[in-house]
């Protein structure tokens, strides 16, 4: 290993793209929860004040995993695996709250472990890629955490996170043939715990309204609304008068339709092209790093974050059923900005491990 | 191996996706803009509030103290009610309801909500239900009720609940669409666990579009014993008819309250304060009449936290902790054991040239007293004799306070942090507390300002000393176990900070064998445990008679141990105005530690008065 420098933005310096697409990803959430509230006082109950903490807290993380390096990383894959395990276990032991058990009331803020699992997935799934690892052992730790996030029950991360395998395993030199295949048990096996009533049935309900009844789910309707009253410039640029709209969950699932209100379509425009930009210079990374190990990662984590944000999307403009998926950066929540800081941060390190500090 | 053209794959996949949403988008923001904006501007959204249930109160044995019902209630949806067919549904109320007066009816129609509530269906057969609601504009909520099912027994530690004002909807914002906040006890000082979230019901036009479940609120758990406070009622009631017969009194005597006490965890098993109320009453509305009355007599009072009362010779116990901690006899006695001379009076000058005379309860005086038998017998005589020996020792210096300093430790003077709203503190009194008077308050201070004999009406609890019944319990208790912690009604208690005092077990067993002989022949309260036999050289209490202003009656205290061997209990008995502690507070602390020591219960019977 090449010793390295340290600097104050971590070692030779950081990728200084990263950090500040970072920053600009969170400053825009800022921007976004501010125009819902439109208050800004300093207690903890302030939603906006809240997400600059979680920021804070997760420039902590992003610097502290820009001083992990890529191989320590690797060693632990199975053991972050395993905790994962153990804190999905743990979750289910909690106190019920709107129909499942998915965080950890630790007071001020909730903890939701889910969250720390599509990251951690990532990494152990890149390393037995790279490792050519097919154990028993790995699989059956990839099953256990699979069901224990769908019977929380949590449908949406769960299919997040077959999509993630599925989309990793078509990158290695697997026979298209077999993935086919490999899809289509997957397949089987849901209808199969459907038929043995393994599956919660209310999740069904809501997959097959969905797309028989002509009507539309009531909040995803008033969310096609008020991302419309956007227009092109949005409400802020535009000077038109305001016009309220009721929206359930506007500072989580569905704060892409107030970005979209408040910021219109350029706004739209600007945010994903910051998140495309953003693919293609982690694309232009893999090509460049030697490790197999790194560019499954990095794949990895585009696709997760990817994923997260066509399935939020789709979501909000009423393409597909109620996931309940956060925005990546932008939706209110701790241990989702958590992740994916960390997320940042690792890709920063590959960054400067192969001498890419701008 | 990694497919590097399989990764192009998957980004130009990920392209169209982004395509895609770009098109919608712009479909949306460019193209229906204006017209979904119209859209919004029709949607003419209402939303009404169902209130939730509340959590439910359980006592330790798992009876439901307070519940919380869901009935059927008919609404009336007022937005589809027009000029044409509000005739029809008119005559359908009064066909169907024969107890809705036509005034009634015509008040539903009055209000600006979007629904109006009609009549709780579930006194109607489910005939009237189905041939109802085939007609648009009715509508079945559910809606919960509170009910208290012990009544009365219950009142001060549960409280009640109403509509909440301005300040408590600032305070507790749930209580604003459930129309229901905690008014006093438990039901206040947990209300932000026990309220749930209302339902919310979305109304576009006239017509339901989503019905938001509500949220019910978390039940609660206690430690009060339903059984104990059954006898503690009971009893403290007995106390309070026998002192009105054997007193002559210019008010009548109404007013107690009983705390019981664990020593070990400092739960509360029972607490009971007289005159109470029956929470119901409040559930469907009181009439001013009976809110006024109820006011009059402070039943809304819980005395047993928010009575201030002297508290008489029950506070000797400070002086005896202070006397043997820091080694401070009588003049004339040089340890606990050594014996002085009681004649009735004590006669005493200051420095000053001042003389004065201040008389004992018992005029003859109690002979030879030494520590143990000043408590046997509440001899004043001896504690003036040590609040002398401070006065003399440390008057006008920084230790001038040693008293007061040693009941604060016990927790005088400041909240006990129970789990239940609204407690008051009361005053041990020192000179910076008479100097802030002259200015604030000057009727209750003397020009002079700070005396010795201040200090000598504070070690036998007269004076200006203000305590609450759940302070002399928590005292008696930290004297008992060496730790001060905050009494609770329920485990959830946020208050769980336990502060260590250092006592010694030594010292423990002392008082206890000197508050043993209190209840043991020649002890004060003998007259009134005699009828439990040789059970007595088991009990421990003191009693305590506080002197009032006036022509008031005395303030009668008892503070009972239910076992010298195995103590586990401590029973605090105030009565209002009853005289003698040794007469009225201490047989009905007796009766009460007859069902805690699980003995034949006798009836409460006037004791002897002393003090």
């Amino acid at each position: 290993m090449i010793n390295r420098k340290i600097t104050l933005l971590g070692p030779e310096g950081t990728n200084i793209y990263v950090i500040f697409q970072y920053l600009i990803f969170n400053v825009i959430s800022w921007f976004t929860l501010f125009n819902i509230t439109s208050e800004l006082s300093f207690n903890l109950e302030n939603i906006l004040v809240r997400q600059i903490i979680f920021t804070i807290l997760g420039l902590f993380v992003f610097f502290f995993f820009t001083y992990i390096p890529i191989s320590n990383i690797v060693s632990l894959s199975t053991v972050l695996m395993v905790s994962s395990t153990i804190l999905l276990l743990g979750v289910l032991f909690t106190e019920e709250s709107l129909g499942a058990r998915r965080r950890y009331d630790l007071g001020i803020f909730d903890f939701q472990p889910s969250e720390f699992t599509k990251v951690i997935f990532v990494i152990f799934i890149a390393n037995a890629l790279s490792m050519k690892s097919n154990n028993i052992f790995t699989i059956g730790l990839v099953i256990t955490n699979l069901l224990l996030i769908y019977i929380q029950p949590d449908l949406g991360t769960t299919v997040i996170l077959i999509l993630l395998v599925l989309f990793l395993f078509f990158l290695t030199d697997v026979k298209i043939k077999n993935l086919a295949a490999f899809s289509l048990l997957i397949f089987v096996l849901f209808f199969v715990l459907l038929e043995f009533n393994l599956v919660n049935t209310f999740q069904i309900e809501r997959i097959t309204d969905f797309y028989s009844n002509e009507v539309k789910d009531f909040s995803q309707q008033q969310s096609r609304l008020q991302i419309s009253l956007g227009g092109f410039l949005g409400e802020n640029l535009s000077n038109t008068s305001n016009i309220d709209i009721f929206v359930p969950v506007q500072t989580t699932d569905f704060i892409f339709s107030s970005y979209s209100k408040s910021f219109g379509f350029l706004g739209c425009v600007v945010l994903l092209s910051f998140w495309a930009i953003f693919g293609l210079r982690v694309y232009s990374l893999i090509t460049k790093t030697d490790s197999n190990f790194e560019k499954f990662l990095l794949s990895g984590f585009i696709i997760l974050l990817y994923l997260q944000i066509f399935i939020n999307l789709a979501t909000v403009l009423g393409l597909i059923p109620l996931t309940g998926d956060p925005f990546p950066l932008l939706s209110l929540g701790g241990s989702s900005i958590i992740a994916i800081s960390s997320i940042f941060g690792i890709i920063n390190r590959i960054f400067i491990e192969n001498n890419l500090v701008i | 191996m990694f497919n590097k053209y399989r990764l192009n794959f998957v980004f130009l996949l990920f392209s169209i996706f982004l395509l895609v949403i770009f098109s919608d988008l712009f479909a949306l923001q460019i193209l229906d803009n204006e017209e979904n904006a119209q859209q919004i501007k029709n949607q003419n959204f209402e939303v009404f509030y169902i209130p939730a249930a509340r959590g439910e109160i359980y006592d330790i044995n798992g009876n439901k103290l307070a519940i919380s019902d869901l009935e059927p209630y008919l609404f009336l949806n007022l937005r589809k009610i027009n000029d044409d067919n509000k005739n029809i549904y008119v005559q359908l109320l009064q066909f169907n309801f024969k107890d809705i007066t036509t005034s009634e009816i015509d008040e539903f129609f009055k209000t600006s909500d979007v629904f109006t509530k009609i009549i709780n269906l579930s006194e109607y057969n489910a005939d009237i239900r189905l041939r109802i609601l085939n007609y648009e504009a009715f509508e079945v909520f559910n809606l919960p009720t509170r009910t208290y099912p012990y009544s009365e027994l219950f009142s001060h530690a549960i409280g009640y609940v109403g509509k909440p004002n301005k300040d408590e909807q600032n305070d507790y914002p749930n209580s604003i669409n459930n129309e229901t906040v905690g008014k006093t006890g438990l039901e206040r000082y947990y209300e932000n666990t026990i309220s749930g979230i209302a339902s919310e019901v979305i109304v576009q036009n006239g017509n339901i579009v989503e019905i938001k479940p509500s949220v019910p609120g978390r039940d609660i758990q206690l430690v009060l014993n339903t059984e104990t406070q059954n006898i503690v009622k009971e009893s403290l009631q007995e106390g309070i008819t026998l002192a009105n017969k054997n007193f002559e009194t210019i008010n009548l005597i109404e007013r107690g309250a009983v705390v019981v006490q664990k020593i070990d965890t400092g739960e509360i098993v029972s607490m009971v304060s007289l005159p109470d109320f029956d929470p119901n009453q409040f559930v469907l509305g009181i009439s001013e009449f009976d809110f006024k009355q109820l006011n009059r007599t402070k039943a809304f009072n819980n005395f047993a936290i928010q009575g201030l009362y002297p508290p008489g010779s029950v506070f000797k116990v400070v002086a005896y902790w202070l006397a043997l901690n820091e080694g401070i006899f009588p003049e004339t006695a040089l340890n606990a054991q050594d014996y002085i001379d009681c004649e009735g009076s004590l006669s005493f000058g200051f420095d000053d040239g001042s003389k004065q005379v201040y008389q004992d309860w018992k005029s003859d005086g109690h002979g030879k007293v030494n520590l143990s038998q000043a408590m046997k017998q509440s001899c004043n005589v001896y504690f003036w004799d040590i609040a002398l020996k401070i006065w003399r020792t440390f008057g006008n210096t920084d230790s001038e306070a040693l008293l007061q300093d040693y009941s604060k430790q016990l927790g005088f003077s400041s909240l006990s942090n129970i789990d239940l709203p609204f407690e008051k503190e009361g005053v041990v009194p020192d000179r910076e507390l008479f100097e802030e008077w002259t200015i604030s308050r000057p009727e209750l201070v003397r020009p002079e300002g700070w005396l010795g004999g201040d200090l000598m009406n504070l070690i036998i609890g007269q004076g200006a000393i203000t305590t609450t019944p759940v302070q002399v319990s928590n005292a008696y208790r930290t004297l008992l176990t060496g730790k001060k912690s905050a009494p609770f009604v329920s485990p959830e208690s946020p208050n769980g900070n336990i502060e260590n005092i250092n006592i010694s077990d030594e010292f423990v067993q002392f008082l206890l064998n000197d508050l043993n002989l209190v209840t043991n022949p020649g002890g004060t309260a003998y007259r009134s445990f005699q009828i439990m036999g040789d059970q007595i050289f088991d009990i421990g209490g003191k009693t305590g008679t506080a002197q009032n202003s006036g022509e008031l009656n005395n303030t009668s205290w008892f503070v009972g141990v239910d076992s010298i061997s195995n103590p586990m209990y401590i029973v605090v008995t105030v009565v209002e105005e009853g005289g003698s502690g040794s007469a009225v507070a201490a047989p009905i602390s007796r009766r009460i530690i007859q069902h805690l020591r699980e003995s034949e219960l006798t009836p409460v019977e006037f004791g002897e008065i002393t003090e």
